[in-house]
């Protein structure tokens, strides 16, 4: 009896693996033109707000194109991506991934190419013309060990200070002056003397932190001491990653009171809309909720500048499309990954997700005045480093144990210990 | 014919209960093995994965089996900090949660007005799911919150904290929420170990010439050790699994002062596909929880009760 159900649970382990074609390359697998197309499913968590339109805008531009391919859209909302990321790894463990997925592009990709699980889409998908349209850092993090496997559909910007213009003009601060995130702390003080919150910030849950972190290390010492850290050689710029830790610490004496009790990042940035605080630092998602308001303009009554020390530069945070081996419909998805790489795509999907496309000869005409400025900083930027905090910059294990080190450092503020355990993060 | 029959039982004792097996079989052999696959099946999975090594979203290698993750443990300051962490949730929160319960039980027992209405209000936390609670209670604690507010209202100012920011009240500030949650379902144990005792015992005590307090340390309290027991039991299972309440309050990575063994294997397994040392985890985890549900399974065992 125990044996019998041994093996019937062998058997049924064994049935979760496989599945899907397995060639070893696209050049073997894919048919010019296929009689049938499989239907396209797609994992992502793009369920709510903008983020939604942005996806059904994305789908619907691509069913005008391909009318022939089913598209099955298979949402994991919740965790900020970590149940599509524990959904998609346990299938692509069981070698039963969907035909594509969103995923940070960079070195969060190395998870699956260190085990041979994406196509090199070189040639099928990335093309001369393809190549042309892109910067140097969009397709870096395409090719993160060489070998193209992925299509970048946007680019969220993480150098921003955003700032209310009524409680600036109050304290007699010009954040367009302010060439360091040193004298960013000198504005707060500034600010804190009128009255009101130097920078609004959450620190429930770690990340905000680790990003405003990421953004200081930049402004304050530049984009190779940011590399020598992405890199793991944390010895040779210790001092540096102390300071900047150091000046973080300092920034928390200007922080909302209930920082600590903010799990969101929408809540803290309500302090810009309120007029409660002058400086806000995130991702430029952040404009959105300001562009959602009324009576509260662009350039009037908030506005934004890179965050001091990083101009020039466009820190990114992207979300890409891949190729899983084992594909349930290879003619169907790299048709997906050619159409998620044009203009159309991008020019549609953006605008409703506030980001802006990866191509640099998209037309802007479909953006917001913000967003417009943004693609010109884009398009002018000389760098454009890979973040640390949203997996293009660090692979996943060493993300998530950097990311435990910001969530000590928003408990105890404590340099020594941080530095110590971003330390051991890279072991 | 019978008495081929009778020979055969007699050379077989076993014969007669054997048909009892077969013939029971489709009552229980369905579900029996859907629970042995399942569950013992994937736990006996897990307790292999976790001697592999295996990390990464290759295949295990199941050719090699080592301790080395269990190995690690000890020097994982962040292992430590969770374990620590799990048991001083497990102790406190049981321990409070049963003495509030208890005290909660004593005062409805008392055959107040709306008694009903009273239980119901204690115990409908526990029908709300973590992911509520944990979003309330960080409304609660946020520093214009209820709790801040009410101690500025009573004069207590002085004693607002940074409660979900300061690593000193981090911790207790998830005790207490989850006290409030499960102290209602510790009261309904309780009262209903003080309504199966019979109304002599009291009224003896009584003519006896007990005091009130006497009466109930002497003579009620002692007959609530079964229902003590069990809600332990219960609390303590609930408190090994208040995995969905710190991810919901802090996310995956709640920080070693608020991290318990539950998240710190999720985050292993799923965010940094460290798969053995989050199924090591994992057993350390129902080790903890077969060390508390052992001895009760044990001692019900030998009472019959089972």
């Amino acid at each position: 009896m125990l044996q019998a159900t041994g093996a019937v649970g062998l058997a049924a382990f064994a049935g979760c693996l496989g599945g899907g074609s397995e060639a070893g390359n696209l050049d073997e697998l894919l048919e010019d033109d296929p009689d049938e197309f499989e239907a396209l499913e797609i994992g992502h968590w793009w369920t709510a707000g903008g983020e939604e339109a942005a996806f059904e805008a994305l789908i619907e531009g691509f069913e005008a194109e391909y009318p022939d391919i089913e598209v099955d859209s298979s949402p994991s909302p919740g965790g900020a991506g970590s149940a599509l990321e524990t959904d998609i790894k346990n299938r692509v463990v069981d070698q039963n991934p969907p035909s594509t997925f969103q995923i940070w592009p960079g070195q969060a990709l190395t998870e699956y190419t260190d085990e041979d699980l994406l196509y090199d889409i070189d040639g099928h998908v990335w093309n001369d013309e393809m190549r042309e349209a892109y910067l140097d850092g969009p397709i870096d993090v395409s090719r993160p060990d060489g070998e193209f496997v992925a299509v970048p559909i946007n680019i969220h910007r993480l150098n921003n200070l955003f700032y209310n213009v009524d409680v600036v003009e109050d304290a007699d601060v010009d954040p367009e002056s302010l060439e360091s995130p040193s004298d960013l702390l000198e504005a707060m003080e500034a600010v804190d003397d009128a009255g009101f919150v130097g920078m609004a910030q959450q620190t429930q849950s770690a990340w905000s932190t680790m990003q405003l972190w990421a953004q200081v290390l930049l402004g304050e010492y530049g984009a190779d001491v940011y590399d020598s850290f992405i890199e793991g050689d944390l010895e040779a710029v210790e001092s540096e990653i102390r300071a900047s830790l150091e000046l973080v610490v300092e920034y928390s004496e200007y922080f909302n009171e209930d920082a600590s009790s903010m799990n969101d990042w929408d809540d803290a940035s309500d302090y810009i809309n309120t007029g409660d605080a002058a400086f806000f630092h995130q991702g430029d998602w952040a404009a959105g909720q300001y562009e959602g308001e009324d009576d509260f303009e662009y350039g009037e009554d908030w506005d934004h500048v890179p965050f001091p020390g990083t101009d020039g530069m466009y820190a990114l945070n992207m979300d890409s499309f891949v190729f899983p081996k084992h594909n349930p419909s290879p003619n169907a998805t790299v048709r997906f990954l050619q159409y998620a790489g044009t203009t159309d795509a991008q020019e549609r999907f953006n605008p409703h997700k506030g980001s802006i496309p990866p191509r640099t000869d998209v037309s802007d005409e479909a953006f917001t005045p913000f967003l417009q400025d943004q693609m010109a900083d884009f398009e002018a930027s000389t760098e454009q480093p890979p973040s640390v905090t949203h997996g293009l910059a660090v692979a996943p294990s060493i993300q998530t144990d950097v990311e435990g080190a910001f969530a000590n450092f928003i408990d105890n503020w404590d340099v020594d210990e941080t530095y110590d355990d971003l330390v051991s993060s890279f072991d | 014919m019978d008495s081929l029959r009778n020979s055969i039982k007699r050379l077989n004792p076993l014969s007669a209960s054997d048909s009892d097996f077969f013939e029971s079989m489709p009552f229980w052999l369905p579900a029996t093995a859907l629970v042995l696959l399942f569950v013992y099946g994937a736990i006996g999975w897990n307790v292999i994965i976790s001697f592999t090594g295996w990390s990464g979203l290759g295949q295990p290698d199941y050719t090699n089996f080592t301790l080395e993750m269990y190995r690690q443990m000890p020097s994982d300051p962040n292992f430590m900090a969770s374990l620590r962490n799990t048991v001083a949730l497990l102790v406190a929160f049981t321990g409070v949660s049963l003495v509030v319960g208890l005290g909660l039980a004593l005062l409805v027992d008392r055959k107040i007005r709306f008694e009903s209405t009273f239980r119901t209000i204690y115990l409908l936390p526990m029908a709300l799911s973590f992911v509520v609670t944990a979003i309330f209670w960080s409304w609660m604690y946020a520093s214009n919150g209820l709790i801040d507010t009410m101690l500025n209202g009573i004069g207590l100012g002085w004693l607002s904290q940074d409660w979900l920011g300061d690593p000193r009240f981090k911790l207790a500030a998830v005790i207490v929420a989850l006290i409030w949650q499960f102290s209602g379902y510790c009261m309904i144990v309780y009262l209903a170990g003080l309504r199966s005792i019979p109304n002599d015992h009291y009224e003896a005590a009584r003519i006896d010439g007990a005091s009130t307090l006497k009466l109930y340390w002497r003579i009620i309290i002692p007959q609530l050790r079964s229902s003590t027991v069990g809600a332990t039991v219960v609390l303590m299972v609930f408190a090994l699994k208040a995995f969905d309440f710190i991810y919901v309050m802090f996310g995956t990575n709640p920080g070693r002062s608020a991290d318990i063994l539950a998240v710190t294997m999720y985050r292993e397994a799923f965010s940094s596909s460290e798969w053995a040392y989050g199924a090591a985890i994992a057993v350390v985890l129902f080790a903890l929880a077969l060390t508390i549900i052992g001895p009760y399974a044990y001692t019900q065992y030998k009472r019959g009760a089972l």
